[in-house]
C-alpha cells in the first residue's frame, strides 16, 4: 500500500512511470532470455570435432566455406559459454592446458604469475581483494606445475580437475577476474601506448573500470593485445565472420609470437581450437 | 565463525572471500563495522557513524547487507533500519554508479567500499531518486540525535558497536571510486545490468511494478465499466418509467 501511496502522487508522473516500466521489463525479459541460453552452455565444453561446426551453419554456403578452410588447420573444438568472459576463460583454459606438457613454458610462466600480484598492488589495485583472486588463481596454475609433463595417466586425472575447476562458477569466474585484473595493470602501466587504441574521450583508467574489469564485458582487441603482452603469451585467433572470401583470417598476439592457444572469433564469441 | 566454517563450504572461493572480508571487519572502528549473522554468511550487520561536518554527524545508523550468492561478482545490497531522514528504512538499496560514464561494480569491490560510499552518499542531494528521503537538515539533526539511543533485536545497543579506532585510511585509488558510487532504491535499479538476487526477491518486485500499472489500468476500467453500467441501467429504468406511465396514462 505504501507503494500505492507513493506512485500515485502525480498523475502524468504515474504514466511516465509506468512506461519506463514496461520498457525495463522489456529489457530484463531480454536479459532472462539471453541468460537462459547461455546458462545451458557449459562455462567451458568437452572437445568436439570440428565438423560439429557445419551443423550449425547447414544452409549458410559463406560460413560452410570458412568452416572447410578452418578444418584444414585445426580437428577440434572447445566451446565456451557466451557471457562476456568468453575470452578470458578460453584463453586461460587453452593455455594451461598448454602448460601440463611444456615444462619450460610452465615456469616461465609461473614466475610471470607470481610477480603480478605485486604489479597490480603497487598500481593501486586494492590489495585485499587483489589477494583473494590471486590465490585461487595461483592454486589452480599451482596444480598444473605439479603435474606439467608427467605421465600421460597423472595428465589425464588432472586434465579432468581442471576442466572440472573451469566448469565450477566460483573458480572459473576468480581466475576470469584476476586475468582481467591483469590485463587492465598491463594498460595503465602502458597508458600511453594504449590511449591510442581507445576511441572517444575516455582515458585508459576509464576504460579498464568500465570494459576491463567489470565481469561480463566483451574483450576486444586491446584487451588481448595487452593481456597477451602481460602474461607473453602467444595468441592466434581466427577470424570467421560474413567477411568476403573463402579464407579464414588469422591475426597473432603479440604480433610474431610463437602461438601457443589457438582461439576461433565468430561475432561476439571466442571458442578454443585444438590442431 | 567456527558454525560458520562447519556449514559453508569453505573451499568455495566466494565463501572464502567472504570469511575473508568478515576478518577484516572483525575489528569495529569509529568510521563503520559490520559482521556476518551467526548463522548466515550472506547476511551481515553494520553500522556507520554519521559523516562529520553534515547534519547526519551526530548520528549512528545500523542496517543489514544482503549479499548474493554470485558475490563478489555481483553488488551487495543495503537495508537501513535506523531513521535517518536520508534513505528509507526496511527497504533495498543498491550500489549504482553515478557519473558521465558509468562505471559497473567490480569484483576487486567489498563491503569496506560500500561502507564508504554509503558514508560518503548520506549527505547529497536525495533527488526524489526511489528508496530516498528529503528531510530537512533539523529533521535530520533530531534523528541523528535520537539515533544514539537506536538498538537492534540481533545486536543490542548500536552505540557500543563502533569503536575508537580510526579505520584504514581511504586510498587515492579508493576516493576516486567512492566519488562515483550512488545509492538508489531497487525500482530504479531494474534497467541496470543483471543483478542477481540470494532469494528470487527481484522477480516480485519487478512484477508487481508492472502489476502496478496493470492495476492502475484496470481500475480505471472498472471504474468506466460500472460508470457504463450504471448510466444504462438509469437510462433503462428511466424508459420503462415512461412506458408504465405512458401505459397508465392510456388507461
Amino acid at each position: 500500500m505504501a507503494d500505492d501511496a507513493s506512485s500515485s502522487s502525480g498523475c502524468t508522473g504515474n504514466l511516465v512511470d509506468n512506461s519506463i516500466n514496461q520498457d525495463e521489463l522489456i529489457m530484463k525479459q531480454q536479459r532472462e532470455i539471453e541468460k537462459e541460453i547461455s546458462e545451458s552452455i557449459p562455462l567451458v565444453g568437452d572437445l568436439e570435432v570440428l565438423s560439429s561446426l557445419e551443423k550449425e551453419y547447414t544452409e549458410d554456403p559463406i560460413y560452410l566455406l570458412k568452416v572447410k578452410d578452418l578444418s584444414s588447420k585445426y580437428k577440434y573444438i572447445r566451446r565456451t559459454r557466451p557471457d562476456g568472459n568468453c575470452f578470458f576463460r578460453a584463453f586461460s583454459y587453452a593455455y594451461l592446458e598448454h602448460l601440463l606438457t611444456d615444462k619450460a613454458e610452465y615456469d616461465k610462466f609461473y614466475e610471470i604469475a607470481k610477480n603480478s600480484k605485486d604489479t597490480l598492488v603497487a598500481l593501486g589495485f586494492p590489495q585485499f581483494t587483489v589477494e583473494d583472486f590471486y590465490e585461487t588463481f595461483i592454486e589452480v596454475v599451482q596444480r598444473v606445475g605439479e603435474q606439467a609433463g608427467s605421465s600421460s595417466a597423472g595428465l589425464d586425472a588432472v586434465r579432468d580437475e581442471l576442466h572440472d575447476k573451469f566448469n565450477k562458477q566460483g573458480y572459473s569466474d576468480y581466475i576470469v577476474v584476476y586475468l582481467r585484473l591483469v590485463t587492465s595493470g598491463q594498460l595503465q602501466m602502458q597508458h600511453n601506448f594504449y590511449q591510442n587504441f581507445i576511441e572517444g574521450s575516455r582515458t585508459v583508467t576509464e576504460f579498464c573500470r568500465q570494459e576491463v574489469e567489470p565481469m561480463y564485458k566483451e574483450s576486444d582487441h586491446i584487451h588481448i593485445i595487452a593481456l597477451s603482452n602481460a602474461l607473453n603469451v602467444g595468441v592466434r585467433v581466427k577470424y570467421m565472420d560474413r567477411g568476403e572470401g573463402s579464407q579464414v583470417i588469422a591475426h597473432d598476439f603479440p604480433e610474431g609470437a610463437r602461438p601457443l592457444v589457438h582461439l576461433l572469433y565468430r561475432p561476439g564469441h571466442y571458442d578454443i581450437l585444438y590442431a | 565463525m567456527a558454525e560458520i566454517s562447519e556449514k559453508y563450504n569453505t573451499k568455495c572461493p566466494g565463501v572464502k572471500r567472504l570469511m575473508r572480508e568478515a576478518m577484516e571487519l572483525a575489528e569495529a572502528t569509529e568510521e563503520y563495522c559490520a559482521r556476518p549473522l551467526d548463522d548466515n554468511l550472506f547476511e551481515w550487520h553494520f553500522t556507520i557513524q554519521g559523516p562529520k561536518g553534515t547534519d547526519f554527524e551526530d548520528g549512528v545508523y545500523h542496517g543489514r547487507i544482503l549479499l548474493p550468492k554470485e558475490y563478489p561478482m555481483h553488488p551487495p545490497h543495503i537495508i537501513l533500519l535506523t531513521p535517518n531522514g536520508r534513505f528509507e528504512v526496511n527497504k533495498k538499496i543498491c550500489l549504482s554508479i553515478s557519473g558521465h560514464h558509468p562505471e559497473t561494480w567490480q569484483p576487486s569491490w567489498s563491503i569496506r567500499t560500500a561502507l564508504l560510499a554509503l558514508i560518503a552518499f548520506m549527505p547529497t542531494p536525495a533527488e526524489g531518486t526511489i528508496g530516498s528521503l528529503d528531510y530537512s537538515p533539523a529533521e535530520r539533526k533530531v534523528l541523528a540525535k535520537k539515533s544514539r539511543t537506536w538498538s537492534c533485536s540481533e545486536c543490542g545497543e548500536i552505540i557500543n558497536l563502533l569503536s575508537s579506532t580510526a579505520a584504514k585510511p581511504i586510498t587515492e585509488e579508493e576516493q576516486s571510486v567512492l566519488n562515483q558510487i550512488a545509492f538508489k532504491g531497487e525500482d530504479e535499479q531494474a534497467a541496470k545490468p543483471p543483478v542477481e538476487e540470494p532469494a528470487p526477491e527481484i522477480e516480485p518486485q519487478v512484477i508487481e511494478s508492472s502489476d502496478n500499472s496493470t492495476t492502475f489500468l484496470d481500475q480505471l476500467t472498472e471504474i468506466l465499466v460500472a460508470l457504463l453500467v450504471g448510466a444504462i441501467g438509469i437510462f433503462i429504468y428511466r424508459r420503462w418509467n415512461i412506458h408504465q406511465t405512458t401505459a397508465s396514462d392510456d388507461m
